[in-house]
């Protein structure tokens, strides 16, 4: 018995121990997140063409603040500059970039009219001057960083008032000559993620309705097929908020909408065309229409051959009267001829123009300006429907910035449906060059102004860079959904993006915004309070001891020395 | 720089404490056993107030001052009397004289108080990268309060452990002690029913603090003067 209180106690002891231990761990590893200011912050892209880097280069940021007004000459290799997109001076930051300057960070500030998740921003009113002015800033502002290597991080943020209250100060500050750096306060930017890695072996996901045509028992052969084309990625100078409305939100949407229609039609069998159709959401197309290029090849030789021709949708958000009909084949060639002619004899009706525009497509050149181009070289009549004139540049067009809700018009893409439904319509019916509208308003075949908005708005606020939609990522998940609601058999590929991109995560991240005392505040606060304690101790001394007391704590040592002696 | 932050606040919050034992003949006649029995009893009274205050009080949504609520808070308060009295007069100190007794019994009080109250927020708050006043008022609070505990335990060695007191002085010795007990409610209804900022508040209670410090200085010296 008297054995067993000892151990006993030692384990009492040791749990206190642990106990207390824990607890001091606990109290040395609480660190609370205090900042002023916490801000949504979304970063410039970081990719790889071929090994050569473009973009940002680094994410982890932990500098002070400056903004435009810094002393010309100042050091601002530990600065990370806030820029409002409103005060921007673009070639400012080209000579910044370009010459490879020495900066802690960029930071922009853009209007609420470019937040993806600023529900109010689609009824602001997007016409102004000063909106159109903005939009050119940015768009340049992108395609100088896009095309550029930046050793520092940079990153977007939206308007707010913390925000503008911080640029304020920091404005203040900086007017009065003296840059913010430890010594003497301000603002201190951190926003700590771990580091960038790349994304290995980044999917993409194309996905094929087949909507079926007649089939008589007559027909010997495969029934005819028409396709319907277009890529539903993007790519921007903000992955996390490239949503790019009208390239090509708007061409998912009127893709979806006119595979909505003809599923209509063909539930019938007393309405179903001869013609099988096919419809294809395809991923990978600022990559040179890689995804296109895959989706092809999957295809064996006699499917491939049964395709009459194929119509891609790219951009038929924001147009008002002028559409093109883009092709790689020449004009005089057949087909062609009687594609364009049942485009234009619709677009006469409806009041619209559409130009045919060729461009020969060169097979060394690795470069697929248009989606078409991909059909072409695998000897398939194809023709991209666009409201852009002239092919776009690698990484142009493709979702952009200012690419976002409030830019696009629906009924533009009402009208491209209505073009391209009704075109299509009168070939596969036979009714070409007869006055006949089969998706008329009013009609239960009319075109449904609410399911376009819906999905545009849905589009609008979903960022779509396929190197960061996962195989089974919701917005491929809905796309694949609404397919198979529309047509008869549903096909998902997914295949893995050619090596020539690489790109790195980490897109968005939270901005601390700390409010810092410089270290010369710190000693003069250590300095007052080493008086006034020394003063209170004095006090106290005098008033409870004597003066006599304060004066031999300084006497004792010489005292003993004569004692000695 | 932020550990120095906390360095400095620490030493604003905690430092008189020190500084006091150590320039008042406290530390020559080694009353330390004293301010550590009197930071216990004050723990204990800490709990019981806890308790009581679980028991009987609601939680409320906003700021408001509600009088009825803050009438319960400050009759719980005298539970902070009841438990000075009982470390100044329950406790079995060594002969230390009176004098010297209460400055050991507030001492011991108010630097329990200061730990309780400010040592967790100030160690959380005070290492971040951000940086506000707070920390430095809240030293100057622990200050204020330093010099009323002291006033009040003065107060109360008057009340409970003198026998002879001049009879005219006894009201104006009670009411003080109201006041300075009464001290937490006035500080809650001018911060919630006024709605005094922070520096205000400190700033008041600094005022009230060295007024009331004097006050029971001269009672304390003019009890002092018949049995002299």
């Amino acid at each position: 018995m008297a054995q067993a209180k000892p151990g006993g106690e030692r384990q009492v002891l040791e749990s206190m121990y642990s106990m207390i231990a824990l607890v001091f761990i606990l109290v040395a590893c609480v660190e609370l997140c205090d900042a002023a200011t916490v801000v949504d912050v979304y970063r410039l892209i970081q990719y790889d063409i071929s090994g050569a880097p473009f973009g940002s280069r680094l994410a982890n940021l932990n500098h002070h603040a400056g903004s435009l007004q810094f002393a010309p000459g100042s050091d601002l290799s530990r600065t990370v500059l806030i820029i409002p997109l409103r005060e921007l001076n673009i070639s400012f930051v080209k000579e910044y970039i370009t010459q490879n300057q020495p900066l802690g960070g960029l930071l922009f500030l853009l209007p609420q009219i470019f937040n993806i998740e600023n529900r109010e921003r689609a009824k602001s009113n997007h016409q102004t001057d000063g909106v159109e002015l903005l939009k050119n800033d940015l768009a340049e502002l992108e395609k100088l960083l896009i095309h550029s290597k930046i050793p520092y991080p940079v990153y977007f943020a939206f308007e707010d008032d913390d925000i503008e209250a911080v640029l304020a100060d920091v404005k203040r500050n900086d007017a009065t000559g003296q840059p913010a750096t430890a010594t003497t306060g301000g603002y201190k930017l951190v926003v700590s993620v771990p580091e960038p890695k790349k994304r290995a072996s980044p999917t993409i996901t194309n996905i094929q309705g087949w909507l079926s045509g007649l089939k008589t028992d007559g027909d010997a052969n495969q029934l005819p097929t028409i396709a319907i084309v277009a890529s539903y990625d993007t790519f921007g100078a903000a992955p996390a908020l490239s949503v790019g409305s009208d390239s090509n939100g708007s061409g998912v949407v009127a893709l979806l909408e006119i595979a909505r229609l003809f599923s209509v039609l063909y539930s019938n069998p007393k309405t179903r065309g001869r013609y099988n159709l096919l419809f294809g959401l395809t991923s990978g197309g600022p990559y040179n229409y890689n995804g296109t290029h895959k989706w092809l090849r999957s295809f064996d030789q006699r499917q491939r051959e049964s395709i009459d021709y194929a119509i891609c949708l790219n951009s038929i958000g924001s147009w008002d009267n002028d559409l093109w009909i883009h092709v790689s084949k020449p004009p005089e060639n057949a087909y062609i001829k009687q594609i364009f002619e049942g485009f234009s004899n619709v677009a006469e009706e409806l009041g619209v123009k559409v130009g045919l525009k060729h461009k020969k497509i060169n097979i060394s050149n690795p470069r697929v300006a248009w989606e078409h181009e991909q059909f072409s070289r695998l000897r398939v009549t194809a023709a991209t429907l666009s409201e852009l004139s002239v092919a776009p540049e690698l990484l142009e067009s493709t979702g952009s910035l200012v690419d976002g809700r409030p830019f696009v018009n629906e009924a533009a893409i009402i009208k491209s449906v209505k073009l391209v439904a009704e075109s299509l319509a009168r070939h596969i019916y036979g009714h070409e060059g007869k006055n006949v509208q089969i998706f008329a308003d009013n009609s239960s075949l009319a075109v449904n102004p609410s399911y376009i908005k819906s999905w545009l708005d849905l589009l609008s606020q979903t960022p779509r860079v396929a190197p960061f939609l996962s195989k089974n990522d919701p917005c491929i998940l809905a796309l694949k959904k609404e397919l198979e609601d529309h047509t008869d058999e549903v096909n998902v590929q997914h295949e893995v993006l050619d090596g020539m991109f690489t790109f790195y995560d980490s897109t968005r991240a939270s901005l601390n915004i700390y409010q810092v005392a410089s270290v010369t505040f710190d000693l003069l606060l250590l300095l007052v309070l080493g008086s006034y304690l020394i003063v209170l101790f004095s006090f106290l001394v005098i008033t409870t001891r004597g003066l006599d007391d304060l004066i031999s704590l300084f006497r004792r040592p010489p005292q003993r020395k004569v004692k000695t002696a | 720089m932020t550990v120095f932050h906390f360095f400095n606040c620490a030493i604003l919050t905690f430092g008189p404490h020190a500084v006091y034992y150590s320039a008042t003949p406290l530390s020559e006649y080694d009353t330390l056993g004293t301010s550590v029995k009197a930071a216990l009893v004050y723990l204990g009274t800490a709990l019981v107030k806890l308790v009581c205050l679980a028991t009987f009080l609601k939680v409320s949504d906003n700021e408001s001052f509600d009088p009825y609520q803050e009438f319960l808070k400050a009759l719980i308060g005298f539970i902070d009397v009841a438990g000075l009295y009982f470390a100044l007069t329950q406790l079995t100190h060594r002969n230390i004289s009176q004098n010297h007794k209460f400055q050991a019994v507030g001492l011991g009080w108010a630097f329990a108080d200061s730990v309780l109250h400010r040592l967790a927020p100030l160690w959380v708050g005070a290492r971040g990268l951000e940086f506000t006043w707070d920390y430095i008022l809240q030293g100057l609070e622990a200050n204020a309060n330093l010099v009323l505990s002291i006033s009040l335990a003065a107060l109360g060695s008057l009340m409970w452990l003198r026998k002879n007191k001049p009879k005219t002085l006894i009201p104006i010795i009670y009411t003080c002690a109201g006041i300075v007990a009464t001290m937490p409610s006035i500080t809650s209804y001018l911060r919630r029913g006024l709605g005094w900022h922070f520096p205000e508040v400190v700033g008041f209670q600094l005022f009230t603090s060295l007024v009331m410090a004097f006050i029971s200085w001269q009672l304390f010296a003019a009890c002092q003067r018949p049995s002299a």
